[in-house]
């Protein structure tokens, strides 16, 4: 969650258009310095600790405070630690059921919100978007209450329930917009064609919303395989998610192990997020996270 | 049952919520001929098209094509394509697939399927635009590909609803003319939709007038212009010219101004309340033949544009007459009224027509 404002925030970047810059050049030299001040200031402090944990990644001895020069020891520490590397294949099965789970049913319940005419339909449109603003310590704890209440042992299996259904709400929302934005046109002249209405939304419907689909599965992605709060209250004891495996293995001191495994995290979370502002564009068209790029 | 009549609407209406958008809609289209349906906005025009292609389901009455009854039947199961308004091309599709989707639903031979996708990407100018995309293409071109989508099934009756109104002017007229031409080499009964009066002239073999939800007029567009049997008709095709007064005795006496003779009508009560009206063209300004109605005028605005000069001509106070006159080798500029000038002018009886 906390690196998509920055990987997302457009700052000012070299590589714009030429015309662009020419337009631009007469404002910048308007624009006030001490913005310019803050916005570097807000870049440092936002990223100044991730630096360090990426720094010490590659330190070769075990201090946290002293750099004592270039290694890959804690990267190949982590490749022989069987317990956090099963850490990490559990939490890609988590992300990975997670994703699919919650694309199939967003999509499925975009499609039906922007079709629905029903007040029904907007009151569910707006209940929707509860999970968006709940404190996600307080899903964390809702879900734990309600697998208890139910009898249910946590386990990986719980963990994948509670991030489809925290997941959702990312997936509508992004889905909405695009399917709001479709021609119904072309859906009637599919059946038109001869083709029935599942076979219109399968055979065009669908491919039209497939950028957003696609974006929308990578993003999420990224949100649950880092996803800490909801994975700590539904998980159960064996096997964790990698990142409560983190957080208990910190408990007893800090490995320098485990500022590999951030730094291995933190590439895999930009890779795919770069990933999921690029598809769009492979496709030709105008991206699915319009509403997170705040283009 | 009469299975020359491509279409039969019978007693359609559409209601929604609260007010009908069709009202008790009677339509009897030939096979093969080009029918319009051509109204202002809201009239109802698009909605029965709907009801034909089995988009819209009507309120009440039934929907025949080909003497089946179709109406309970959805859209894939009818032998009817439409041309949509926004075209509907299918962006990820290239342009042979997206005229071959049809074919494909069907289950036709793949090499079927591509003989007649090249010959219907032939027949509409667009051979060697196969493998592009819809969004490659301009607004004519991506147009022709929603015809040649629709057409390549053969269906019975082709529906296009308002298929030119995104082009401009230039390019709706070439196609207006390619419309009509691939229309009679199809010989598919064409039902088009229009707000766009010339383009229902132009183009249809009849005009159905609707207003409102119902119909006001269906005849040839001879018929629908010369003869229109409404007010309504008469004002929404072309300039009209229409007036108000009072029928008596074979004369119209206007609410200001003069009496016109008009002729006896038996129709018609003495002591109505009527509208006259006699179209632009049908004024003389010169050349006047015995038997002519005539009138005189002042003339207050003179309008210049290329082959005509319309005149704007005040019969009588708050009564003003459009007057078109053709710029034609005789007609030299200097001869032409301007603004001031009291001028005599006439039109033959018959052109002036009294609307109940």
């Amino acid at each position: 969650m906390t690196q998509l404002s920055p990987t997302t925030t457009t700052a000012p970047a070299p590589d714009r258009p030429v015309e662009r810059t020419r337009t631009r050049r007469g404002r910048a030299g308007r624009r006030p310095r001490v913005l310019v001040a803050v916005t570097a200031l807000f870049f440092a402090l936002l990223y100044l600790p991730i630096a360090v944990v990426t720094l010490f990644s590659f330190n070769s001895q075990k201090s946290l405070t002293v750099f004592d020069g270039f290694s890959l020891r804690w990267y190949r520490a982590f490749v022989h630690d069987d317990v956090l590397i099963s850490s990490l294949g559990t939490s890609l099965r988590i992300s990975l059921v997670a994703t699919a789970g919650s694309v199939v049913l967003g999509g499925a319940l975009a499609l039906g919100l922007v079709r629905s005419r029903t007040r029904l339909g907007s009151l569910a449109g707006l209940i929707m978007l509860v999970p968006l603003i709940t404190p996600e310590i307080v899903t964390g704890v809702a879900s734990m209450l309600l697998f208890k209440g139910l009898g249910v042992t946590l386990s990986t299996g719980t963990v994948m329930l509670s991030e489809i259904t925290f997941s959702l709400s990312y997936v509508t929302v992004i889905l909405r917009s695009r399917v709001a934005a479709l021609n119904p046109e072309v859906e009637e002249a599919a059946m038109d064609l001869g083709a029935t209405r599942w076979q219109a939304v399968r055979l065009v419907t669908l491919p039209a919303l497939l950028p957003a689909v696609l974006a929308s599965a990578v993003l999420i992605f990224a949100l649950v395989f880092d996803d800490f709060v909801l994975a700590y209250f539904t998980t159960g004891v064996d096997p964790q998610p990698l990142s409560v495996r983190i957080y208990s293995a910190i408990r007893f001191g800090v490995q320098p192990t485990i500022n590999a495994v951030g730094t291995l995290m933190l590439a895999g979370s930009i890779g795919l997020i770069a990933l999921a502002l690029f598809i769009p564009r492979l496709f030709g068209r105008r991206g699915g996270l319009d509403i997170l790029s705040g283009s | 049952m009469d299975a020359t009549h491509a279409v039969r609407l019978d007693g359609v209406s559409k209601r929604f919520a609260d007010s009908y958008a069709v009202h008790d809609l009677n339509l009897d289209i030939e096979a093969g001929r080009f029918f319009s349906l051509l109204g202002p906005s809201g009239c109802g025009k698009t909605t029965s098209l709907r009801m034909i292609g089995g988009f819209t389901d009507p309120t009440e009455g039934s929907v025949l094509l080909a003497g089946e009854d179709v109406t309970a039947l959805p859209p894939d199961k009818r032998n009817v394509n439409t041309v949509f308004q926004s075209y509907a091309l299918f962006d990820h599709l290239s342009i042979a697939d997206n005229v071959a989707f049809g074919l494909k639903r069907k289950g036709v031979q793949k090499a079927e399927i591509r003989r007649r996708v090249g010959e219907m990407l032939e027949l509409v100018q667009l051979d060697g635009f196969a493998a592009r995309r819809p969004r490659t293409l301009s607004g004519g071109q991506r147009q022709r590909v929603a015809l040649a989508r629709a057409l390549v099934n053969r269906p019975a009756v082709l529906l296009l609803d308002e298929p030119l109104a995104a082009l401009d002017l230039k390019l709706r007229r070439q196609m207006q003319v390619e419309l009509k031409q691939i229309q009679r080499e199809v010989g598919i009964t064409f039902v088009f939709v229009t707000h766009d009066q010339d383009e229902a002239l132009t183009m249809s073999d009849r005009i159905c007038v609707m207003n409102e939800g119902r119909v006001e007029q269906c005849g040839t567009p001879e018929d629908v212009y010369e003869h229109p049997a409404s007010r309504f008709v008469a004002s929404f095709m072309g300039t009209s010219n229409l007036m108000t007064g009072t029928y008596r005795d074979g004369t119209v006496t206007l609410d200001q101004g003069p009496a016109l003779p008009v002729g006896p009508r038996t129709a018609i009560a003495d002591g109505t309340a009527v509208s006259v009206s006699v179209r632009p063209e049908k004024v003389w300004l010169s050349d006047f033949e015995p038997g002519m109605s005539m009138q005189r005028g002042v003339i207050r605005e003179t309008v210049y544009s290329g082959p005509t000069t319309t005149y704007l001509i005040e019969l009588a106070p708050g009564v003003t007459l459009s007057v078109l006159e053709q710029n034609t080798a005789r007609a030299r500029m200097e001869d032409r009224w301007s603004g001031g000038e009291t001028v005599e002018f006439g039109w033959r009886p018959e052109h002036c027509l009294v609307l109940a």
